[in-house]
């Protein structure tokens, strides 16, 4: 009977170190998966935006339209909370809540008015992916190089950084061209704006408003 | 050159003042008062000077702005040659001074290496940071622009130990005194949309050309020592997506 017993405490042994090492295997596996689905997701997203951009600029769109366009991007591809966030820096925790609104309205209007100056920039550019790396669990960079056809600008490198959060869209956060982050000199921008102004983060504001207006007054024929 | 350059820092180091911490808006930049005025006083140079002289290199045919280019980056191969030595990049410096000898066939007018393999220029300041010295304050100099006490002290270092300041006569001399206004003038003509657009749709540009700087040449340092985390991921590490 105890020899029965032995043989049988051995074999449950062995199948709960086959059924552990399969589990794990298993969960390796979804890991692996999961991960491989974040870096592929993230790189589509990318590609889809340039796509949606050459199709918009094969259209010959008005400045109207280039606004539209850039606000439903936004909306789409880009995760404008984290940006305006990020963008306001250190300042946010001290916002008010209709500072906070005032700051990213005035903050996306300059987003908009610069678009219409510079979406043709984009006519000229070609896009080819190059690979995608994950930063962390929440983040991905996704790299591309783009080629200016009219051979005036040389080959660069562009990241895309997206956030890959679960249970949330994978939506873009920055884009850096030759190591120069575009949300990072926006940060140190508005930070300098508001030191300079003794902290003062409606300075930020009004800076942006006016920044804003003088781009539409410029872009008024 | 050199005089040049010691009479400017020397002018700039006596009547820099430290800012007050509550408006520096820079760990990095303790002389911000000072080195904003200096700004004010090169964007003038830059109204001026040099942006009406990118224009006009812009409307040269093609071939002279290429010219140009070209021998703005044939004037930094000695440089690069040097430094990439001092880096243990000994590659880099086997392909920059194989460039420089058959373009200088040209003057450097022209390009005829039909090397795949592109020059990565190196620099004095770059040596120093591989060399894990700290880069020091980031000071604004008069018509030299935007600098750390690192990277200003390399330039004039690669103004000493240019090969080409040993070799002299006038030829030499023509080149190493053209070599810097040319330099300034197509990196100015070939990027002027994306300087202008930054010029005139900052809303401080002082704070972005020196948050422009600092990643530019952090980016270069970095790609010298991989094991460097990049300006953006050291920010966004710190930066909690969470809360959105």
């Amino acid at each position: 009977m105890s020899y029965m017993k032995k043989i049988f405490t051995h074999i449950a042994i062995v199948a709960s170190i086959i059924f552990a090492f399969s589990a794990h295997s298993a969960l390796a596996d979804r890991a692996a998966l999961a991960y491989e689905e974040r870096l592929n997701t993230a790189t589509l997203v990318v590609e889809n935006l340039i796509n949606r951009v050459q199709i918009f600029l094969a259209t010959n769109p008005t400045p109207i339209q280039v606004r539209n366009e850039t606000n439903a991007l936004i909306e789409l591809y880009f995760d404008y909370n984290i940006i305006s966030r990020f963008a306001a820096g250190q300042a946010w925790r001290g916002a008010s809540a209709q500072e906070k609104t005032a700051y990213r309205t005035a903050f996306r209007e300059v987003l908009l008015s610069l678009a219409e100056t510079q979406f043709e920039v984009f006519r000229n550019l070609e896009y080819t992916s190059i690979d995608s790396v994950a930063k962390g669990e929440k983040l991905v960079v996704v790299h591309g190089r783009i080629h200016d056809i009219s051979g005036k600008i040389p080959d660069s490198i562009i990241s895309w950084r997206l956030t890959t959060n679960p249970n949330r869209p994978i939506r873009i956060i920055d884009i850096e061209v030759e190591n120069i982050s575009m949300l990072i000199t926006q940060q140190q921008e508005n930070a300098a704006v508001i030191r300079q102004n003794g902290g003062d983060f409606t300075a930020l504001i009004t800076s942006l408003q006016t920044k804003a207006h003088a781009i539409k007054a410029k872009n008024t024929p | 050159m050199v005089r040049i350059f010691f009479f400017i820092l020397a002018a700039v180091l006596t009547g820099c003042t430290m800012a007050s911490p509550e408006l520096m808006s820079d760990v990095r930049d303790p002389y911000e008062s000072t080195n904003r005025k200096i700004f004010k006083a090169n964007l003038m140079v830059d109204d001026y000077v040099l942006e009406p002289a990118a224009k006009g290199y812009r409307a040269l045919p093609e071939g002279a702005q290429a010219g140009i280019t070209n021998f703005a980056k044939w004037s930094t191969y000695p440089s690069t040659a040097v430094n990439s030595t001092l880096q243990g990049k000994f590659e880099n410096a086997a392909v920059a001074s194989i460039h420089f000898l058959v373009n200088g066939l040209t003057l450097g007018l022209a390009d005829l290496t039909e090397d795949d393999v592109k020059v990565e220029t190196e620099d004095f300041g770059q040596t120093m940071a591989v060399w894990n010295i700290p880069q020091g304050s980031y000071m604004m100099l008069p018509l030299l622009g935007p600098g750390t006490i690192r990277s200003h002290t390399g330039n004039l270092v690669d103004n000493f130990t240019n090969p080409l300041g040993f070799i002299g006569g006038q030829t030499v001399n023509g080149i190493r005194l053209a070599a810097t206004p040319s330099n300034i003038i197509a990196t100015r003509g070939n990027n002027y949309e994306h300087i202008n657009n930054i010029k005139y749709n900052a809303i401080d540009l002082y704070a972005k050309t020196r948050s422009l700087y600092f990643q530019y040449r952090n980016g270069q340092i970095a790609a010298l020592n991989s094991a460097l985390p990049s300006d953006s991921d050291k920010a966004f590490s710190d930066f909690s997506i969470d809360e959105y």
